[in-house]
């Protein structure tokens, strides 16, 4: 469960951003669209406690995150946010398998090299268990972000443009592993795109102007 | 896991890790090697010199007479006539008077002429056999008796002069009757006689013509006989003989100064102070040994920027990865800590390779200083102290190199970093 309040966030005096207030419930779906230069981004990156907000608030699971310090932030995160990004970031030196259990060592200090599994087996990944990411087609890299997003069970699921490089079928692909995954582990999941294709497969959407 | 995520980084670029590796190695190699052999070289001569405060020999060159005379690696400078030397050494100033004639060899290893206080000296004492008493009794330092694998009872002949491949003096075998203790000094690698024997050897040739010529006559008067046994054996009261060298031990501390200037200019002899020519070569030496150091440690900075230079660069490509791993709950501190531990496994690595690599120089330098001077070195002994510094240092270039780069990913905006990528 996710809810803002009276976001602002402003790069530079000229330019003030104000994010509308958004509600997400866990096992549910919000998409966020707009152009490009309206701040989704932004808006994904102070949702995940990576910028700061000049004023608002920010409940995950009733924790205002605002007002937690940066160390706590980082902790927090790891623990109930996971992160999919539009390209595909990775340990690039780490298997696939050791990204995921790095992933999970990071917030809690466990390995969970089961859970890993399981997740890669739910994505259809799991031959690429013990291969380097570089060696992953986009859309397997794709997945196993996803993967690495649900390692640590999160409250809330972030996903930034996670369809804009992959091809329709892929997109389809990502898109609904990303709805049934966040059901089944109950995350609330937020999705900040432009890709039309996927715009009309949802109902809960904030646009940003 | 942070341990192992630097672990596998590094290995990540091997070539950036072998060449920083190599660097690092050939530095620690070369400085381990300087300091092994500094101490061991040092303690080698400074031990050989306890006891012995001036040298008598022939005159010529100071360091020339100390190193034959005392360290065995040189030809000597001469011969002086025993009766001459005993002047001096039957003086009241002098505690002990230990003479040496050098006479063969035994496949390149001295035969020296002594008396048995040349063993006490180095507080050598028989472990088998006996002490040399009549002429041709020899006893063999430790470190010959096991390498050319000689026992009590053993024959063997000389060649003459300090080449192994000089004249073979057969007409008298030697006979091992002793075999000395482990000193790790000179005496290790030498052959030990009575004075006598050394005359007795050579006996005849043109070192002692007066006495030669007297020998003779006794010989073809007893013609027939085996003269080996018929002669009568020479004794050290023998008159008009010849020896190389006298190490004294001196009570009065005015005549170790006094007697370098007064027997020179006295006598055709000369005393030298061993301390004070080995402290002159070890200034000789130091100037080679500091040179070196030098350039290791131009090597070790070299590494350090090689380490720099591939931490920095690579940083700006894994700038994503930093952010990920803050994404994943990672704190500023952690990256911080990763690009450091890089450079300290790095370091460690090299410092590990370099120090067996110098032990590999160290046991080959060892070698051949076996073989041209007998001189050995030890390459499995560890100097905590000097070693323990230069594991230090090397660390110390590795948190400096990673230094910056370190604080670069501490400082890495994510919401940036992952915005422009």
């Amino acid at each position: 469960m996710i809810s803002t309040k009276n976001i602002r966030f402003s790069y530079s005096k000229e330019q003030e951003f104000i994010f509308p207030d958004l509600y997400c419930e866990a096992g549910s779906t919000l998409l966020i669209t707009g152009d490009s230069g309206k701040g989704k981004t932004t808006y994904l990156h102070i949702l995940a406690g990576l910028l700061s907000p000049t004023t608002g608030e920010i409940s995950i699971d009733n924790t205002n995150i605002v007002l937690l310090s940066e160390k706590r932030t980082d902790r927090f995160r790891g623990k109930h946010i996971g992160v999919v990004f539009q390209k595909s970031h990775f340990i690039a030196a780490l298997t696939v398998l050791e990204n995921l259990e790095m992933a999970s060592w990071l917030a809690t200090g466990k390995k969970h090299t089961k859970r890993a599994k399981k997740l890669l087996t739910q994505l259809g990944i799991e031959e690429q268990a013990s291969k380097l990411p570089a060696q992953l087609s986009i859309g397997q890299q794709q997945r196993v972000s996803i993967a690495r997003a649900l390692m640590n069970e999160p409250k809330v699921l972030l996903a930034d443009e996670p369809t804009s490089s992959l091809d329709d079928k892929n997109a389809e692909k990502v898109i609904e592993l990303l709805t049934s995954l966040s059901k089944e582990y109950k995350a609330a999941l937020l999705i900040v795109t432009h890709d039309n294709r996927i715009k009309e497969k949802f109902i809960n959407k904030i646009t940003l102007v | 896991m942070i341990t192992k995520l630097a672990w596998k980084n590094i290995w990540f670029k091997p070539l950036n890790t072998v060449l920083s590796v190599i660097l690092l190695t050939s530095s620690v190699a070369i400085i381990t090697t300087l300091i092994l052999v500094e101490k061991q070289f040092e303690e080698k001569f400074s031990s050989n010199i306890e006891n012995v405060d001036l040298v008598l020999g022939a005159q010529g060159s100071p360091l020339q007479l100390i190193l034959s005379s005392v360290y065995q690696v040189d030809t000597p400078t001469g011969n002086i006539s025993f009766d001459s030397a005993k002047v001096w050494m039957n003086h009241p100033f002098v505690e002990k008077a230990i003479p040496l004639a050098f006479g063969d060899n035994y496949r390149g290893y001295k035969i020296l002429g002594t008396t048995t206080d040349y063993l006490a000296k180095y507080n050598a004492k028989v472990t088998e056999g006996v002490l040399f008493d009549k002429n041709f009794e020899v006893v063999l330092g430790s470190d010959i008796a096991q390498k050319l694998t000689l026992q009590v009872g053993d024959e063997f002949y000389g060649s003459h002069g300090d080449a192994e491949e000089g004249e073979v003096h057969d007409d008298y075998p030697y006979k091992v009757v002793g075999i000395a203790s482990k000193t790790g000094k000179v005496v290790d690698n030498l052959i030990l006689c009575a004075l006598p024997t050394v005359w007795q050897m050579h006996h005849g040739h043109e070192e002692n013509p007066a006495h030669g010529e007297e020998g003779h006559i006794h010989v073809e008067g007893e013609h027939d006989h085996d003269h080996e046994h018929e002669e009568a054996d020479l004794t050290i009261d023998e008159p008009n003989m010849e020896i190389t060298a006298v190490l004294l031990k001196i009570r009065n501390q005015m005549a170790k100064l006094t007697w370098q200037r007064v027997i020179p200019q006295n006598t055709k002899m000369q005393a030298v102070s061993p301390a004070f020519e080995v402290n002159r070569l070890f200034g000789l030496f130091g100037i080679g040994v500091t040179a070196l150091q030098y350039l290791a440690y131009g090597i070790m900075l070299i590494s350090g920027i090689s380490i720099f230079i591939a931490l920095y660069t690579t940083l700006k490509e894994r700038e994503g990865e930093f952010a990920l791993l803050r994404v994943n709950g990672a704190r500023r501190f952690q990256l911080l800590q990763i690009v450091m531990i890089e450079s300290l496994l790095l370091c460690v690595i090299g410092f590990v390779f370099g120090s067996l690599l110098g032990r590999v120089a160290l046991s080959m330098l060892s070698n051949a200083s076996e073989a041209d001077f007998k001189m050995s070195f030890d390459p499995y002994t560890f100097l905590w102290q000097k070693e323990g510094v230069l594991f230090v240092v090397t660390l110390l270039v590795g948190c400096i190199a990673a230094l910056i780069p370190a604080i670069k990913a501490y400082r890495l905006n994510i919401s940036k970093t992952l915005a422009n990528a």
